[in-house]
């Protein structure tokens, strides 16, 4: 694979070369097997929807600039937005009347829940908007059904996923203290540590646990006492000396397929969501580069799947039909098909069963596009007594995580709470929203204004819910002909509800967030107003409820091509060729943000592949060390 | 080489302090180069500049390890320690001036004058040493003496005197050279960047391998363009802003192959060179802002110099304040001084002012 660029290869000479293994997606699942797969000498290919070009340190600042400057600081804003390969934007999520379906926005928004979550089409995927918490799911979170009659079980177990989260740690640079992590029946290796040392907790953390930990709070028949705890993230902070043995980690900076020597520590610029802007958080480019430094892999960028092809006498995938387009904006494209060995699908939870149905491929089981999954999110907010420094450090440095799971969880789903060192942004657009009212509205001005906003932001706490969705049939991503994007591809339909399961937490976090506020001696400005999206009511009383941007479900992992869509290695049950990689495995999601799970998933995947095409290969280093120069 | 010979510990500690004062030196020209560029404009030239004045921070803290494990006491704070600009830099027979002007090719021909390898010296000036004069205003890097004494052709010669010096006290008392407090010393979970790391320098091979690290990055004693990590040394880092190219692994001197490096030296604060606290009227903003700037850069070494002597975790605030740092720099610089010249402001760099009662 030399003579070529492997950033520019034409997109007639992808379609002409035989591959060993095509993955759709450059987000984190399609980077790390990638990575992984190249390493042991396959040749790769790498389909990317978004152009594809933040590639370089300017490319990156523009990607900056762009967000610094956008009226509208929405996780899509910083990416460059492209009409041959849309984004959803949450601002797009509007609220649904006579059950009317919503097509403003790419997504297809047929309620009766009106969804904000977003994903991003762009190199790197939805790891270059996310807040990038690397919590490990719960042993309990993989047993719902055997443990509490709700849900389903993996078809693995926590101790079985333990090696490949150690791996995902290294391959993610992850950020945390393991003793911060007893809890909720979470284990860990003897000894070990996290690559890096977690980040510092902040003022606002300290001042919170001061009033917080040790408070009792009874769930069901159990009491849980409360502690603030450190987060676990993916983010660059002070390597720690202990890491694998004593050998120590080395972050990974800035990527570039120049010199790049920028992107050190996190330095709390607190817009980690949607860009940093000195590269301290991981984003899949980071793999996605490492794994072409290889040699081993192109890139075909401005690229979207239409149609995965199959051998209706094997089932077997026979190739994936591509349209590659010119211009981001201008209609016109050229088609092609990729040719593989093997077939990745790693585009997310929602364009991997958009493709798939978009295919005419329902699978044996009917369930793509099936038991669509999110966290649904109850934002509380307040002002604290006395200032707390909002606005410093990364979005959240710890949460309250005892009540993870309990016999509870028979009965209500599971929660986790978030403390937000950015203030109310998330719920009321704050700070920009605080200037507007104290200009409009107080009229006022110079150190008068200064002061009133310092005291205003300044004392701002955001605590986030994150509540658990179990899966259900009934939530699901479909394709539907009348609703088309430019190319001519289906748009995903969202068809979604929070179930009572979940509802009954969200009521149950409204009563405890009460309590914590009347014990921190804040002020509780939480409010839901009916005429907003997301707004679901409980026993009388009313919410509002938003999206986390954690898509899963779609293609769901079980033990019976009956039953499920992917098999424990996410290989499709009814294409063998075929894995779908990513959350739309997942057959829960408990309360973690999913990418660290479904990168330990994908390291397996890409074992499970190298199995069957590399025999003998040892898995690669997981080191995810760049050197600052492309060979 | 050299004709002057470290030949005692009190030399030794001599010559460390002022590799720390020349390894600061640099950063004033460096930050005021780097900031004069306008946000969002010569991308890869802000990256360039960065990287390498970092990276002087690395080896002002390496210095800094070096000087507390041969038991000096590193002090940042002391008169004179910041330069006056111009400061006068040795290179060759004739010492040369280092201004703190814009991002402008002038600034960038310093910069290489600064970074150019003792080899390419060497061929260039005929590996001759001179011993002459001490310039007026120059920094006390290779001017250990009072009027008369070593000069060294370039920042290379003057660390490899320093290595030659250790290599003669150790042969004399062996390991008590390196009698410092260990616990003085500054870790690598202290500093990361693309390349290169901090090393604790407790004995000769580690103190070896700071010295190496500073060599092999700038102020070279080699013409490699990359070390054996990758890493490019600064010089050849900034004439990629002269030839518009990056440099490839492979590429040959003079030569890069790689990506393009487009410069834009028109989207550029225009800021007087070298300016001056006189050159801003008593009780204008620029000159509270320029008075703000010089007390926060006091604050600043003053917590370096903390850190140094085994206080690390002043390195945590250290961080807030090259914040304010930048921010007064762009406060400036985007300020006209409003004279007849047009020219914006700059910081002045004047911290032996900074506890000047302000009117």
């Amino acid at each position: 694979m030399t003579g070529t660029d492997p950033f520019t290869i034409p997109p007639e000479v992808a379609f002409e070369t035989r591959y060993d293994v095509a993955i759709i997606g450059s987000g984190v699942s399609g980077a790390l097997i990638a990575k992984s797969l190249a390493a042991r000498g396959l040749r790769v290919i790498v389909v990317e929807a978004g152009p594809g070009e933040d590639v370089t340190i300017a490319d990156y600042t523009k990607s900056v600039e762009r967000f610094y400057s956008a009226v509208s600081k929405d996780n899509n804003a910083p990416y460059a937005h492209s009409r041959n390969a849309p984004m959803p934007r949450d601002y797009d999520a509007v609220k649904l009347h006579d059950g009317q379906p919503n097509d403003r926005g790419y997504l297809v928004q047929n309620g009766p829940f009106e969804i904000d979550s977003t994903y991003s089409r762009v190199l790197g995927g939805t790891t270059r908007h996310w807040e990038a918490k690397a919590l490990r799911m719960l042993p309990d979170d993989f047993r719902m059904q055997s443990a509490f009659g709700r849900g389903r079980d993996w078809p693995i177990g926590y101790d079985d996923l333990a090696p490949d989260y150690i791996r995902a740690e290294r391959e993610l640079g992850v950020s945390g203290n393991v003793e911060d992590q007893g809890y909720g029946g979470l284990t860990f290796e003897d000894g070990y540590v996290y690559p890096m040392k977690r980040m510092p907790p902040s003022f606002l953390d300290k001042t919170m646990a001061k009033d917080l930990d040790g408070l009792e709070v009874t769930v069901g028949d159990e009491t849980f006492s409360l502690n603030v705890r450190s987060t676990p993230q993916a983010r660059n902070g002070i390597p720690n000396a202990a890491y694998d043995g004593g050998k120590g980690f080395t972050p990974t900076g800035a990527v570039s397929i120049h010199q790049a020597e920028m992107g050190e520590r996190c330095q709390g610029n607190t817009n980690c969501v949607p860009i940093c802007p000195v590269q301290a958080k991981y984003d899949a480019r980071r793999t996605l580069l490492a794994a072409m430094d290889t040699g081993h892999v192109h890139l075909l960028p401005r690229t979207v799947a239409a149609r995965v092809e199959i051998d209706s006498t094997t089932g077997r995938v026979t190739g994936v039909t591509c349209k590659t387009y010119a211009n981001k904006d201008a209609p016109g494209h050229i088609t092609g098909t990729l040719n593989a060995t093997t077939y990745v699908l790693a585009a997310n939870a929602v364009e991997n069963a958009r493709l798939m149905l978009a295919s005419d491929l329902h699978g044996s089981s009917n369930l793509m596009g099936r038991n669509l999954m999110d966290h649904a999110y109850l934002l509380t907010w307040g002002l604290m007594p006395q200032v707390v420094g909002t606005g410093r450090g990364p979005l959240c440095t710890s949460g309250i995580e005892d009540i993870r799971t309990g016999a509870y969880r028979s009965h209500h789903a599971a929660v986790r709470f978030s403390i937000h060192n950015d203030g109310w942004g998330w719920a009321t657009g704050a700070p920009y929203t605080d200037l507007a009212d104290l200009v409009d509205a107080r009229n006022l001005t110079g150190i008068a204004l200064r002061n009133a906003l310092i005291d205003r932001v300044g004392r701002q706490l955001l605590l986030d819910c994150m509540i658990e969705v179990l899966p259900e049939e009934s939530n699901r991503i479909s394709v539907d002909p009348r609703h088309l994007d430019q190319m001519g591809n289906p748009r995903p339909v969202v068809s979604f509800d929070i179930p009572d399961y979940t509802l009954e937490t969200v009521a149950f976090s409204r009563r405890l967030t009460r309590r914590i506020y009347q014990r921190l001696g804040a002020e509780d400005h939480s409010h839901y107003t009916p005429s907003a999206p997301g707004w679901v009511t409980h026993d009388g009383e009313g919410f509002t409820v938003r999206g986390g941007n954690h898509w899963a479900g779609t293609h769901i992992m079980g033990t019976h091509a009956k039953t499920s869509v992917v098999d424990a290695t996410q290989r499709s049950w009814d294409h063998d060729n075929l894995y779908l990689a990513g959350a739309g495995s997942m057959p829960s999601i408990g309360t973690a943000n999913t990418t660290l799970t479904l990168a330990a998933l994908c390291l397996r995947t890409a074992d499970a592949i190298a199995h069957d095409l590399a025999p003998g290969t040892a898995a690669p280093s997981a080191s995810t060390r760049r050197e600052g120069v492309s060979a | 080489m050299s004709l002057f010979q470290i030949t005692d510990l009190a030399g030794l500690h001599h010559h460390l302090e002022a590799a720390m004062q020349l390894e600061h030196a640099t950063i004033p020209p460096y930050l005021t180069a780097l900031y004069s560029i306008r946000p969002g404009s010569n991308t890869e030239a802000f990256d360039i500049i960065r990287a390498v004045a970092v990276e002087e921070m690395l080896h002002l803290t390496l210095v800094a390890n070096l000087l507390n494990a041969v038991g000096g006491t590193p002090d940042l704070t002391t008169a004179g320690f910041v330069a006056t600009y111009p400061a006068m830099l040795p290179d060759g027979e004739e010492d040369f001036a280092v201004d703190c002007q814009k991002f402008s090719p002038e600034a960038i021909e310093t910069f290489l004058r600064i970074e150019r390898p003792a080899d390419l010296n060497h061929r260039q000036q005929g590996g001759k040493t001179v011993t002459r004069q001490k310039v007026a205003g120059a920094v006390t890097a290779g001017h250990t003496g009072a009027a008369t004494e070593e000069h060294f052709f370039s920042i290379g010669e003057f660390y490899k005197a320093i290595e030659d010096g250790l290599d003669r006290l150790y042969a004399d008392i062996g390991d008590a050279l390196f009698s410092g407090d260990p616990a003085r010393q500054i870790g690598p979970e202290y500093y990361y960047s693309g390349g290169g790391g901090l090393i604790e320098v407790t004995d000769m091979a580690s103190a070896k391998a700071a010295l190496d690290l500073i060599a092999e990055q700038g102020e070279g004693v080699t013409d490699t363009i990359f070390d054996e990590d990758g890493e490019i040394a600064h010089y050849y880092r900034f004439q990629q802003l002269v030839l518009g190219r990056y440099y490839q692994q492979g590429d040959a001197r003079d030569a890069p192959t790689g990506g393009p490096v487009p410069v834009d030296w028109s989207a550029v604060y225009p800021i007087k060179t070298n300016a001056r606290l006189d050159d801003f009227p008593m009780g204008s903003d620029l000159r509270n802002a320029a008075e703000s700037f010089n007390r926060t850069y006091a604050t600043f070494l003053d917590r370096l110099t903390r850190a140094f002597r085994g206080a690390p975790e002043q390195f945590i605030p250290a961080v807030g304040d090259m914040f304010h740092i930048k921010e007064l720099f762009y406060r400036i610089m985007r300020q006209p001084i409003g004279d007849a010249s047009d020219l914006h402001g700059a910081p002045t760099f004047e911290i032996d002012r900074s506890t000047e009662k302000t009117a």
